[in-house]
């Protein structure tokens, strides 16, 4: 009879989470008609964004940004809403709360959080690599005014950027703990998505937005998920501001994962597996 | 011998929301909270030794797979004590899932989108499975299961038969202590059950699994268990071995007699008439076919001496009624008289 098997060290725990992400990447190959319809769909609805603009620039010539430097940021908007958009927490997980295919993610000896959070950022750093794709073509476009403001705002953009994807998986994994009472993703992740279009700032900078809107969204995530990177990156936030960005970044990033992990502890209580 | 699981009192209910039949009564749902609870499992108790072999079997709906969730520490019971290895499921849900394999037939835990050999050598590194065991598991698993054509093909590709195969195979990579094993031969085709049954009994010996089944196929039961708990909408009606199983209901035996002419009704009657002297009956005459059933030692000769005086027989057998037999009669009975012999 085999000795039972005593829990894992945390090199032992680290080595099962890598191999997770390489099999998570390996799976994000697998449908390249849906990575090509994404890319497709999302370069259409960006171009349309860039029209309305060029519209309300050539009406209006007083904004406090120039349009180079708005198309500069709808195109970086749309790189980071694609890498995002990637992640779709809620409609994932609760997918497997539905069909009960949770119960073979519980069976496993790891941590439920942590192995979605690899899952969710494994998509969302693949959606990223592709929008790289769309970045560079920026940059025959726009020339040097897409260099980032300095070697310190690419640097810390870069960090906010991958703070930004585990806001978005915090936000996610709290919203998705409603699916374990309403055995659906779908209508969650269309609440979440709606307030993430409006307040992360993915349509158009914050500062455009009307002061209540605006002060809604400073008290909200979603900014940092989109805004956040692109405003340290194009040199609007510097020095102090920057890393007080990243701190809330940060923070946010912190708290929303205690919070999922608190709210999940209490949903598993009264999780019925659906079916035999 | 050590205990691997000890159940006491378990139970577990659920709330059903009630919903309206009809379009109209779709919709009314929408607004309506009443619910109903169901009770899934009755207050079961139950301990199974460290290398026991048993069976859970019973109807759809009778609990089984409700167990089987809360044995593996997926879902919280509403009462009742449970420990396996030693430790609570639901409270220690990690630390247990090392030491358990799990193959949920209609839920297989292979990674859908890339090969199976992925899902192995993932599963390898997450369970941190020494070389010398991965070595042993994985290649019995591959040449026992037929696995090698199907280790580069992504999973979605499989068809049912081969995921379950590859399922098994993923579920018993780590030799765990316990497996839990839901209806692991659905789906499969009649060599194929065979197959699997063997390879689950030689894994078994050679890592003394604990093996814990529910099925529907009552030969994974035969051929693989040497204990069994029927369980009947939530209850446990019997625990026990096999032939204490046989031993308490296998007590009727019947004669199988193919005619050359089909036996009138008339005929029938009087057979009828003859045999009761005997304790027997007929059991089904169906034109040329004829089933007596008996209950009473040594009156077979007796009631083949009278059969074969009545009619010309082509054909005669004589059966004992086998487990299958047994627990379709079970289920059959209504609830209060389900444990009569």
């Amino acid at each position: 009879m085999r000795p039972l098997q005593q829990p894992l060290s945390l090199s032992a725990s680290l080595n099962g989470y890598a191999s997770f992400f390489v099999r998570c990447m390996k799976a994000s190959f697998a449908y390249r008609a849906t990575v090509i319809t994404n890319l497709a769909t999302t370069a259409i609805f960006y171009a349309i964004t860039i029209m309305v603009w060029r519209q309300v620039y050539s009406q209006n010539s007083n904004l406090t940004i120039s349009s180079s430097q708005m198309f500069i940021y709808l195109l970086l908007a749309g790189c980071g809403n694609y890498a995002l958009g990637g992640m779709v927490v809620e409609f994932r997980i609760g997918n497997r709360i539905r069909t009960g295919l949770i119960a073979t993610d519980l069976l496993k000896p790891v941590d439920f959080q942590i192995s979605q959070g690899i899952q969710a950022l494994s998509d969302g750093l693949f959606n990223g690599s592709l929008s790289i794709v769309v970045f560079l073509l920026g940059f025959c476009v726009f020339k040097e005014q897409m260099f980032p403001a300095s070697l310190q705002a690419l640097g810390l953009s870069i960090l906010s950027f991958l703070l930004g994807l585990v806001v978005m998986y915090g936000i996610g994994f709290v919203f998705v703990q409603g699916a374990f009472y309403t055995y659906s993703g779908y209508g969650i992740f269309a609440a979440r998505n709606a307030l993430q279009g409006t307040f992360s700032g993915v349509f158009a900078p914050l500062s455009f937005y009307p002061p209540v809107l605006k002060t809604v969204a400073e008290w909200l995530p979603y900014r940092h998920t989109i805004y956040t990177p692109i405003s340290i990156y194009m040199g609007w936030a510097k020095d102090n501001d920057a890393y007080s960005l990243i701190l809330q970044q940060a923070a946010w990033a912190v708290g929303l994962l205690l919070l999922g992990r608190f709210l999940m502890k209490y949903a598993l209580k009264q999780l019925e597996i659906q079916g035999g | 011998m050590e205990t691997a699981l000890h159940v006491e009192n378990l139970a577990k209910s659920y709330k059903r929301r009630i919903r309206k039949p009809g379009l109209l009564g779709a919709f009314q749902s929408m607004f309506s909270a009443k619910t109903e609870e169901l009770k899934a499992v009755k207050g079961i108790s139950f301990s199974i030794k460290r290398g026991e072999r048993v069976g859970l079997i019973g109807e759809n709906g009778a609990g089984k797979s409700t167990t089987l969730k809360m044995l593996t520490g997926i879902i919280v019971p509403t009462s009742g004590n449970l420990e396996v290895l030693g430790v609570v499921p639901w409270k220690e849900r990690r630390k247990l899932a090392l030491n358990i394999g799990v193959v949920f037939g209609q839920r297989p835990q292979l990674l859908w989108d890339i090969p199976v050999q992925e899902t192995f050598r993932l599963l390898k590194a997450m369970y941190h499975i020494p070389d010398e065991v991965y070595q042993i598991t994985y290649k019995e698993a591959v040449r026992r299961l037929g696995l090698e054509p199907l280790l580069r093909t992504p999973v979605r590709l499989l068809s049912l038969g081969q995921r379950m195969r590859c399922d098994l195979a993923a579920a018993l990579l780590h030799a765990p202590a316990v497996a839990f094993l839901d209806e692991p031969t659905i789906g499969l085709d009649l060599t194929v059950k065979e197959q699997v049954r063997e390879y689950i009994r030689d894994m078994q010996k050679q890592f003394g699994t604990t093996l814990l089944i529910t099925t529907h196929d009552l030969k994974d039961i035969t051929e693989v268990c040497d204990r069994l708990l029927l369980l009947d909408k939530g209850t446990l009606l019997f625990d026990g071995s096999l032939k204490a199983f046989e031993k308490r209901f296998a007590n009727e035996s019947r004669i199988v007699a193919e005619l050359h002419q089909p036996a009138t009704p008339a005929s029938i009657k009087k057979l009828s008439a003859e045999i009761k002297r005997h304790g027997g009956r007929v059991a089904i005459s169906d034109g040329h076919r004829l089933i007596l059933e008996y209950r009473k030692e040594g009156a077979a000769p007796a009631l083949t001496q009278i059969l074969l005086k009545r009619y010309k027989v082509a054909d005669l057998t004589l059966e004992k009624t086998d487990i299958e037999t047994i627990v379709t009669k079970i289920y059959r009975k209504p609830i209060a008289d389900k444990m009569k012999p």
